[in-house]
């Protein structure tokens, strides 16, 4: 039997074909959710606990940049991030005071790498923040997410802001 | 006591003396939609204005697009080497020529009807140009892109006027050139790199608001106590009793908060950069050994960077650089970057960190100044008292060879310098 090639697969064999990505189990599912209420609800000595010691909480202003020469709106290490849930407790944090009020929802989660220890995910995410105001964030976050003896913790999260290209509005809470 | 004069200076009744006077201004300075026109009309369209740096348009072709007040420019470094800042927009029907913040280009091409400019502003190429029929070399040679008439620079540091006559900018510059001279100082090769791309943070308080706040001395120990409870305490207390720490106002607009008294009293090098020791920082020495004696090294370690405003729209924030762009009354663009030392690579990445830490959006200080620069600004609603007050320390000032000196450094002596050059150029007769 003669196959007719259809001009729509003309060229293109099968295995070029964009291969959906495995979504992630439940429980890393249920960290992530865990992660996004706590930032939520500006529960921030809670939300300090879940990440690791080598962590890193970054917000790039654009997605190819290299840290090593590029300014970022926040690259913090596991001390820069205790350092910043500690002003926010403060209470004096005035750009947090009061806390903006927020939720997040974070859907389309793709697990892009993994290994015995860790796996990462990538999500898109809506953010309504209302203070003042309500203003809506978005973006892609990366979540590296670590199976300690301990249980999970945050090894990295990279928040890329749909509008990290600027100008962007205080962005004193936990994005 | 200041008499108010009540002449109006102006046929359209303007009188600067009813806003500003030597020790209060008025709240509609940060208000009035009237007045925010007549500042992009002076300031902004009359005198020199902080526009790039030499190392961002370093290439031939280089540029980056900017604003002058509300004319939007593009920064470009010609096929002959020059820098020219030339009006954004199509000579034809207006359209905004160039689109993307920065890149490298040797003509730019309206995508409306096809124009085309030569980066060195010149009109090169008409599509259809028989519909000019005899006129078009006319047009040709008439329509190049509109440039701004004067454009100098002070070590890297590019300004550009709108306007064809008016004082150098050596005479603009005035004292705060010693200020570029000592960030520099900090610098191996003399000169620094501002390509780490610019934060840029949306402020929803006039502009004014935010460039005031840079030079005030007297707002850290309450904007920032969350920092210094925190995180660490400041460099050297806030306390202006316990301090040699001065402000002063330089003339022309330009103001600073000037530690170097206290640093060379304490005679100990980075207090500026985190207290940190020369063998932390072996590439950099030796660098700078290599380019300065030792007494002028151990100075500049000593002294750190600039603390200062250089009038109207440019703020030398220690080691980073930050420049405002009025959008409204009430809104504000603050760009923001670290200033890196070429070469320096080990170092440049703790700056950048610095930077982060300290600046934009995210940043521990800058994040708080946004914050009270919005409510500065919604306490303006209520009309009384009609008159914000800058009097504080004005019977202690000193006039001195490097200008007009406080030694409390919670003195209002900046912002009163800078509202006098405001009421100079915002008064001028057109």
């Amino acid at each position: 039997m003669t196959t007719i090639e259809s001009p729509l697969t003309a060229g293109s064999p099968r295995n070029d074909i964009p291969k959906a990505r495995p979504a992630p189990d439940a429980d890393i599912i249920a960290f992530l959710n865990l992660e996004a209420r706590l930032a939520d609800e500006a529960r921030y000595s809670e939300w300090e606990q879940l990440w690791d010691d080598d962590a890193l909480y970054w917000v790039p202003m654009h997605p190819e940049d290299d840290p090593a020469t590029s300014l970022s709106y926040i690259y913090d290490n596991r001390r820069r991030i205790k350092s910043r849930v500690a002003q926010l407790n403060t209470g004096n944090r005035h750009s947090q005071t009061p806390p903006s009020v927020m939720r997040r929802i974070l859907g389309n989660h793709e697990v892009v790498a993994s290994d015995s220890h860790t796996v990462t995910v990538e999500s898109n995410f809506a953010l309504f923040e209302y203070r003042y105001t309500q203003r809506i964030w978005a973006g892609r976050v990366v979540h590296k997410v670590r199976r300690t003896d301990h249980g999970l913790r945050l090894a990295s999260k990279t928040v890329h802001l749909i509008n990290a290209g600027g100008p962007v509005e205080t962005l004193a809470f936990l994005i | 006591m200041t008499t108010i004069e009540s002449t109006p200076t102006h046929s359209d009744g303007f009188d600067v003396t009813r806003i500003v006077q030597e020790d209060r201004v008025h709240g509609s300075v940060y208000t009035s939609p009237e007045i925010f026109q007549r500042e992009m009309d002076t300031i902004f369209r009359t005198g020199w204005v902080y526009v790039a740096h030499e190392s961002e348009v370093t290439e031939l072709g280089d540029y980056v697009t900017r604003v002058i007040g509300k004319d939007p420019v593009v920064v470009s470094r010609g096929k002959d080497g020059e820098i020219r800042v030339l009006l954004n927009r199509c000579t034809h029907r207006a359209n905004k020529l160039c689109n993307a913040e920065k890149g490298n280009a040797n003509s730019y091409r309206c995508p409306y009807h096809g124009w085309t400019f030569s980066n060195d502003g010149s009109l090169t190429a008409v599509p259809m140009r028989n519909g000019y029929g005899e006129a078009f070399q006319k047009v040709k040679s008439e329509l190049g892109l509109a440039q701004a008439p004067r454009v100098d620079s002070y070590r890297g540091f590019i300004f550009a006027s709108l306007a064809a006559d008016g004082v150098s900018l050596t005479e603009h510059l005035g004292r705060s050139t010693k200020a570029i001279d000592r960030l520099l100082a900090l610098s191996p090769t003399g000169t620094i790199d501002l390509r780490a791309n610019w934060m840029k943070h949306h402020h929803r308080a006039n502009w004014k608001m935010v460039v005031e706040n840079n030079v005030d001395g007297y707002h850290a120990l309450f904007t920032h106590a969350s920092v210094y409870d925190a995180v660490r305490p400041a460099k050297v207390s806030h306390v202006p009793s316990k301090v040699d720490v001065v402000v002063r106002d330089l003339r022309d607009g330009h103001s600073e908060i000037d530690y170097s008294a206290e640093y060379r009293k304490l005679d100990e090098e980075f207090i500026w950069y985190g207290r940190t020791k020369r063998e932390k920082l072996p590439e950099y020495i030796e660098a700078m050994e290599a380019a300065y004696s030792e007494d002028e090294l151990h100075d500049a370690l000593v002294v750190g960077p600039p603390h200062t405003l250089i009038w109207p729209n440019l703020f030398l924030a220690e080691m980073n650089i930050m420049f405002v762009e009025p959008i409204a009354v009430d809104e504000t663009i603050a760009y923001t970057t670290a200033a890196l030392f070429p070469g320096q690579d080990r170092m440049n990445q703790k700056m950048l960190r610095r930077a982060e830490g300290a600046m934009g959006p995210a940043g521990f200080l800058i994040a708080d100044d946004g914050e009270i620069g919005m409510r500065n600004q919604a306490g303006l609603a209520a009309e009384e008292p009609e008159w914000l007050v800058l009097a504080r320390g004005l019977e202690t000032d000193v006039e001195d060879g490097t200008g007009i000196v406080n030694s409390d450094k919670s003195a209002e002596t900046p912002q009163r310098g800078f509202y006098r050059q405001w009421a100079k150029v915002v008064g001028q007769e057109n």
